[in-house]
């Protein structure tokens, strides 16, 4: 087969591929093209295949990059966790018989972690599905790379006593070895303090510009789901702080310490970005004019864009 | 595992159509949504695709009618086929009575078919399954692409290197067309129901 015939065999298979979604394949082809043109000189309209066909490259190459940086458990629609939850919600010995457990194991399985630890959280209420709820929602936390956030809410639990003394040990040896299994250098081992720490920080104090207001989904309570935007009264590097006022009871319902905001946006003067904030307090206001109004702190722990 | 209820005489049972990335395992899904309009017993879900690509699985309902005095119901699911959802196949596999593995018949996929069959037979496994005993039908397909001119393998280069010890019934496909969809349908759902019935004795 002559040069010709040759590259005009490899472009169509590689148009082929491309069509077909085989991308890899495609690239292949459109590289050996480059190649065979590259090494000879005495070829009509050289320089123009050469530009195509880098192109080409170029093109499938993004195509390529844009699939490898799809998020492998994006979240879907309602409407398809539904179906997640009620076609796999197995006979699973974790599920211990409850279908409720199950669907929503079964959804923090396909990835759709925020759905399933809003499920698993109702599930906190019931004695018998209590730890296989925690673990999930420990997990849950795990995967996304929360870990500090998974010790934080587990010493909360801790704290309040959510767990009877007969089930502290199967959850602590759960979320060890849990931790374990991600890495890093997380300590439970001081659990026993009572202590209730705060997710760490990405960022120092001095990377923060000014914050006036921030936007923010409320994460629970009557308002659960609501954004809402709020004003900055106070700020100190990483930390700021919010006033609510008394007759805004859903709002103040809807907002506890703990509670991990995922996605806020932080208005300055000079620029908006987004990032993630842990809510660290929130107190009744006892004297001055803003006296039972309700102050809000929240710890900026990363900023995303 | 599938639902047998012997006083009512219902089986549901549940097939899988497993396979490398783009080698059709939602087309085989389409073409039988559309061709077995009388059988399908419900809407085909397909959920979240990027570029074509399948990140979940697709889901398609089937009601068979009376067979054997029961009446036989089947949920076809596909799992994604790249690499990187293992998690999600596993998922999908759960509870699994009958697989048809798509292969791609193209020269350029031959190792990706023999990478997914392996993975297949992984993952079955830990399932506590062998793939030497549950019910199995290979298809090779995209055996139209040969007219376009694109480098297909043999049918005997595929079944020596897929089907050499699994010895399980094969059929070619151009699953776009529909050509051969129907054929593997039908084995598939042959063997499965042949093997409840070897377990759960339903037939009357």
């Amino acid at each position: 087969m002559d040069l010709g015939n040759k590259i005009k065999k490899y472009y169509k298979e590689a148009e082929l591929y491309n069509s077909h979604g085989l991308l890899n394949e495609a690239l292949e082809k459109y590289k050996s093209i480059d190649g065979l043109v590259k090494s000879t000189r005495n070829i009509r309209n050289r320089e123009g295949i050469l530009k195509q066909i880098a192109l080409k490259i170029e093109l499938t190459s993004k195509k390529l990059q844009k699939l490898d940086g799809v998020k492998a458990t994006p979240e879907v629609a309602e409407d398809a966790q539904s179906l997640m939850k009620e076609m796999y919600t197995f006979d699973d010995p974790e599920a211990k018989g409850s279908s409720a457990l199950g669907g929503a194991i079964a959804l923090a399985k396909f990835g759709q972690y925020d759905k399933a630890i809003e499920e698993l959280n109702r599930l906190l209420e019931y004695d018998k599905l209590r730890l296989e709820a925690a673990k999930n929602i420990l997990w849950c936390w795990v995967q996304q790379n929360y870990t500090d956030y998974a010790v934080s809410l587990y010493q909360k639990w801790r704290k309040n006593k959510l767990f009877p003394p007969e089930e502290v040990d199967s959850i602590q040896a759960y979320f060890t070895e849990l931790i374990d299994s991600a890495g890093g250098d997380h300590e439970i081992d001081e659990l026993e303090s009572q202590r209730t720490v705060e997710p760490d920080s990405e960022i120092d104090d001095d990377e923060i510009l000014d914050i006036s207001a921030v936007r923010f989904v409320l994460p629970r309570g009557p308002k659960e789901g609501e954004k809402i935007e709020l004003e900055i009264s106070f700020q100190s590097g990483k930390y700021i702080r919010m006033i609510i006022p008394r007759k805004e009871k859903d709002l103040i319902d809807s907002i506890n310490p703990g509670d991990l905001l995922k996605e806020i946006v932080f208005y300055s003067p000079v620029a908006i970005f987004s990032g993630e904030g842990y809510v660290s307090s929130k107190n009744e206001i006892d004297a001055g004019p803003k006296k039972a109004d309700y102050s809000l702190e929240i710890k900026i722990i990363k900023i995303v864009s | 595992m599938a639902v047998i209820n012997l006083k009512n005489r219902q089986i549901e049972c549940k097939l899988v159509f497993y396979g490398p990335g783009r080698s059709g395992k939602t087309t085989n899904l389409e073409y039988i949504h559309k061709a077995f309009k009388k059988q399908v017993a419900g809407k085909m879900i397909s959920i979240d695709t990027e570029g074509d690509r399948t990140l979940f699985f697709d889901f398609l309902p089937l009601g068979l009618g009376k067979i054997k005095g029961c009446d036989v119901r089947v949920q076809l699911y596909t799992v994604p086929g790249q690499v990187k959802y293992k998690a999600t196949r596993q998922l999908v596999l759960k509870g699994v009575d009958g697989i048809v593995f798509v292969a791609d018949s193209l020269a350029v996929r031959r190792e990706k078919n023999m990478v997914s069959l392996k993975d297949l037979h992984e993952n079955l496994l830990k399932m506590g399954l062998s793939i030497r005993k549950i019910p199995l039908v290979l298809q090779y397909n995209k055996r139209d692409l040969e007219k376009q001119g694109l480098p297909v393998m043999s049918l005997k280069k595929m079944d020596h290197e897929l089907n050499r010890q699994l010895k399980v019934p094969s059929f070619t496909a151009s699953a776009l067309s529909g050509e051969g969809v129907g054929n593997t349908l039908n084995q598939a759902l042959k063997l499965t129901l042949q093997s409840l019935q070897n377990e759960f004795k339903w037939a009357q």
